[in-house]
């Protein structure tokens, strides 16, 4: 399985590059997750979106509705876009190293 | 990365992701044997694969009647040859002329590379068995799919989106992976939700005692909250003791496409404990195609006790109070050009005909609720399929590519309705997986359109007292 060494240590990726254990996510993980999603820089907005999905995911087990993730972040669905090019699912979600979404999504 | 000599394929799941299914993979060395004998086992069993192997006279009917050939134009998006990527080797080991003759008649070996043939092929077709419909012999291509995904699956040869959602019905019910406390989460938020848009107090019971057992999809818990919006407005509004069950919260059934022996099983018998265990009367099931065709068509005869229940529609539930003038709507609130898209597996594999049947059911009903309907052509059951059935619903860069292909037919469709025009078309889609499928492709081919299902514009329409 291939993997990315983000300050010395090593975390393996899937196939899509969504981290396989989500507890060796930090805040470093999550900028050089993001280089490949084309967010160069992550502002507070981004941060904003990437830590209520964190904070979701570790309560729930799994990514918030995505009506729910506007609605808290107070971000329309085009503005997460716009942060996140390759969407809340597969961007926003990978950044925030949660696993890869499954089923009819 | 997911392409074999030129061949575009799905990611497939790992050794690690089938061991959560408790699947051993056939090592290569030994994967062409097993595939044969499973051939065999298939041949003696299913009278409809060996029709589809025995009785095809090459007259391409099905070639023009094919989204995935007309996508593409890939020859082997043919439904008679995708088939034939299997009958060739039907015909070297299974029949007199192809063992003296071989190649002479058509028949040829099985290698490694004919499976990674069938890997790629048989995940392009989507089940919508559209062939099957005007196939004068009556042969149903989608069963060839359905016997070659089962076989592709023991050997170990499964896309990773399809055992994800696997895993997820075996851990947790459902294939999008929610466990109860995000679903009860997720319905508080939308119960507060209908209070904010609609000033009306509706909950969203969950494991309760009730009359009516509700399954919706579970992409819904996801993607779509007017589709669970719609529905709970439309239970409340009729007074209904609903229930919504955790332990079998899925409408899909994942299992029909890639493992029918136990996954498809394992959900019917999820359904009927949680039927048991709440006591209810009636099983009503939400907006999904493929797992319609499950429950309806498949489950009296897989799942392993008798049924006691009466299973329905939603749809058929609302269409059922429209006739009946128990509804009040106001088509006004969905103003905006709408068009129908038929989902194949209601249309097309559920015995949907007759005037109160399924497929004129979902027209009472948007002819009820919207005030600019418009057809698209061809529809009914002559419709072409979204392009993502069966889930084919992968975004590595190959297959996101062929689903854009794949969708083509029909966004030649939707755009001859001119319903997205001005920008402001809504796209009724009453399907989690066309859902899936529209949410990115109506952006790929700018239609002009949002992409809505139909209970959701029931929802919208009610008028409460």
């Amino acid at each position: 399985m291939a993997s990315i060494n983000v300050n010395g240590v090593e975390i393996e990726i899937d196939e899509d590059g969504f981290i396989q254990d989500p507890d060796k996510w930090n805040e470093d993980v999550a900028k050089f997750l993001a280089k490949g999603e084309g967010v160069e820089e992550m502002g507070d907005d981004h941060w904003k979106v990437v830590n209520y999905l964190r904070d979701y995911y570790l309560k729930f087990q799994i990514a918030p509705m995505i009506r729910k993730l506007c609605k808290e972040t107070g971000f329309s669905l085009k503005y997460i876009y716009e942060l996140f090019p390759s969407g809340p699912a597969k961007g926003a979600c990978k950044i925030a190293g949660l696993p890869k979404p499954t089923g009819c999504v | 990365m997911p392409e074999y000599k030129g061949m575009a394929q799905p990611v497939k799941a790992t050794v690690e992701d089938l061991k959560k299914l408790r699947l051993v993979p056939v090592p290569d060395e030994k994967k062409v044997e097993e595939a044969i004998r499973l051939l065999d086992e298939a041949r003696k069993k299913f009278r409809s694969f060996v029709l589809a192997m025995e009785s095809c006279v090459k007259c391409g009917l099905c070639a023009e009647n094919c989204h995935a050939y007309l996508g593409t134009r890939d020859p082997h998006n043919i439904p008679t040859n995708r088939a034939e990527l299997i009958r060739k080797v039907y015909k070297r080991y299974f029949t007199l002329e192809g063992r003296w003759f071989g190649k002479l008649v058509g028949a040829e070996d099985l290698t490694l590379d004919t499976l990674e043939q069938w890997y790629s092929y048989f995940y392009q077709c989507t089940e919508c068995r559209r062939c099957g419909s005007v196939c004068p012999f009556g042969i149903d291509t989608c069963e060839v799919t359905m016997i070659a995904r089962q076989i592709l699956y023991w050997l170990g040869m499964v896309p990773k989106l399809h055992v994800g959602g696997g895993w997820g019905i075996e851990r947790v019910g459902n294939q999008t992976n929610v466990a109860k406390p995000a679903i009860v989460d997720t319905l508080e938020f939308l119960s507060e939700e209908i209070k904010d848009e609609f000033g009306v107090d509706v909950r969203f019971p969950v494991d309760e005692e009730a009359d009516i057992l509700y399954v919706p999809s579970s992409a819904d818990y996801m993607l779509n909250p007017y589709t669970l919006m719609g529905a709970a407005m439309f239970f409340t509004y009729i007074g209904a003791k609903w229930t919504i069950p955790s332990f079998m919260s899925e409408a899909g059934n994942f299992g029909l496409l890639f493992d029918q022996r136990h996954l498809m099983r394992h959900l019917f018998m999820r359904l009927h404990d949680s039927a048991v265990n709440l006591g209810v009367k009636k099983i009503v099931w939400g907006e999904c195609g493929h797992g319609w065709r499950a429950w309806k068509m498949y489950l009296p005869y897989f799942v392993d006790r008798p049924l006691r229940w009466e299973i329905t529609h939603l749809h058929d539930e609302v269409a059922y109070y429209i006739r009946t003038n128990q509804l009040k709507l106001d088509p006004t609130r969905n103003s905006q050009p709408v068009t129908l898209h038929d989902p194949c597996n209601y249309v097309r594999a559920c015995s949907p005909a007759g005037p109160y049947g399924h497929t004129e059911n979902m027209r009472t009903i948007i002819r009820a609720v919207t005030v600019d309907f418009r057809e698209m052509y061809p529809n009914r059951e002559k419709n072409f399929c979204c392009g993502g059935g069966s889930a084919v619903l992968f975004d590595d860069p190959e297959m996101y590519q062929k689903r854009i292909q794949f969708s083509q037919t029909k966004a030649d469709q939707i755009r001859a309705t001119g319903v997205g025009k001005d920008g402001n078309g809504i796209l009724c889609a009453p399907c989690s997986i066309c859902k899936a499928q529209f949410y990115p492709m109506v952006e790929e081919h700018e239609l002009g359109v949002t992409v809505h299902g139909l209970i959701d514009l029931v929802g919208k329409a009610l008028v409460w007292k």
